[in-house]
């Protein structure tokens, strides 16, 4: 069972996509950490369950779908409610993610509105202000 | 001529187009031989594959190879069924691409060989086979250095950079220059004015990986399928429209440019066109860049 705010963690090599998860975290009710690499979020992500995870799909080193498919193995992980974010819309890339068990692919860009109606549509209304 | 050379074996996109039309530019789809002494490195096992089999069996000065894969689509494995050297006990042969382990490398190539769509599965291959461990972002043959990084196509697409008798060498056989660019362009209304700023930076960071992936290289292999009025069309398709390739070579100051992957149905007479159109852009432009149509069977020294 989830305690306190809830936990969202952001993996995107995009600076700029940071900051507009940033600017919708500042106003919200929820815990936001977020990080430029996988490798970077395993600080976070070796011990403990986000309550919604955003992992991009086109990083350096690696990708979203091969670290998706490390943290799968992972009992912690296995059933991490993530959604796959990236600057590509192919049908492949979609059909990808959804084998990984996400529960959503969005493609690039995405506005803080959007970012917000995510969130609320995965954790419930209450954790967000506009 | 040097010992260290690269070769054109297929320059098609997506599917194989021998016709008579497209002959001087060449049918075969992706494939390219990069020799330096004793070492072979090739690039994608499209049609082209082929006759760079026959040859190589024709010879006896080497028995070793390297091929790395772009990716798994169609036009540049299908090759690899009829690829002779794979079926000689003589041969020694090393297959890398994208996956995460060797067993997904394995898995990936050998799914096209099987019943009903191939009479005989990868256990005939004969020659000493071995999948490449993705473990790390570089890999060595012999004199011939690797290394790979995501591109933008569907799935998981790589492209190469090599370092070979003092060049360099980027290969990228598949990859949609500006996506992202054009995706805000098009979607620019569902956003609020303090979100352009924000926006004009996620355009700054991809046109940077963009650039920085081929900054400075002597020599760029790059898709550069569609003209701009059948780009329009095939937007999201995964490939490129030339004068995006011309321009994202020209702003990464390449020595020289090999427009590659030309659509199946364009024939020798359309290529030359695109081709005129990019020396247009880069004179326009007052680039030095060298820009040449990458034609099957083309052997360049380095």
């Amino acid at each position: 069972m989830q305690i306190g705010k809830p936990i969202i963690v952001l993996v995107d090599d995009s600076a700029a996509m940071r900051a507009f998860f940033e600017q919708v975290a500042a106003e919200a009710e929820l815990a936001f950490h977020a990080y430029a690499s996988a490798e970077e979020s395993l600080s976070f992500l070796a011990n403990r369950q986000p309550s919604l995870l955003f992992l991009n799909v086109m990083m350096p080193n690696k990708d979203g779908y091969s670290f998706l498919k490390e943290l799968r193995r992972h009992e912690l992980h296995a059933t991490t409610p993530t959604v796959m974010i990236s600057s590509k819309d192919y049908a492949q890339d979609r059909t990808a993610a959804k084998e990984l068990g996400v529960l959503e692919f969005v493609a690039k860009p995405i506005s803080k509105k959007a970012i917000r109606l995510l969130i609320e549509k995965y954790l419930g209304a209450g954790h967000h202000s506009q | 001529m040097s010992d260290s050379y690269l070769r054109f074996w297929g320059v098609r996109g997506s599917y194989a187009a021998p016709h008579e039309s497209h002959l001087g530019v060449g049918g075969n789809t992706s494939c390219v031989e990069i020799r330096s002494g004793d070492h072979l490195l090739v690039c994608d096992g499209g049609t082209g594959i082929i006759s760079l089999g026959e040859q190589l069996m024709a010879q006896s000065e080497l028995r070793e190879l390297l091929v790395v894969f772009t990716h798994y689509h169609w036009d540049h494995i299908c090759g690899l069924p009829f690829f002779q050297p794979a079926f000689s006990p003589a041969w020694k042969i090393k297959f890398f691409g994208p996956g995460d382990t060797a067993a997904e490398i394995e898995q990936r190539l050998s799914d096209q060989m099987k019943a009903p769509y191939f009479p005989v599965e990868i256990g005939t291959w004969m020659a000493d086979i071995q999948y490449l461990d993705p473990q790390n972002r570089g890999l060595a043959h012999g004199p011939i250095d690797v290394s790979y990084y995501s591109v933008h196509h569907p799935g998981v697409t790589y492209g190469y950079h090599l370092q070979v008798a003092g060049k360099s060498v980027v290969y990228v056989s598949d990859n949609e220059v500006q996506f992202l660019k054009t995706s805000i362009a098009k979607r620019i209304h569902e956003f609020d004015a303090d979100e352009h700023e924000l926006l004009e930076r996620m355009v700054s960071e991809q046109r940077c990986a963009e650039v920085s992936a081929i900054e400075g290289v002597d020599i760029l292999i790059h898709d550069a399928q569609y003209t701009p009025h059948d780009y329009s069309r095939k937007r999201g398709w995964g490939h490129s429209c030339y004068v995006d390739t011309v321009n994202l070579a020209i702003d990464a100051n390449v020595r020289c440019l090999y427009l590659y992957h030309h659509d199946p149905t364009y024939d020798d007479e359309q290529v030359a066109a695109i081709h005129r159109d990019c020396l247009q852009i880069i004179c326009e432009r007052k680039s030095t860049m060298e820009c040449h149509i990458a034609r099957e069977g083309m052997k360049i020294p380095l």
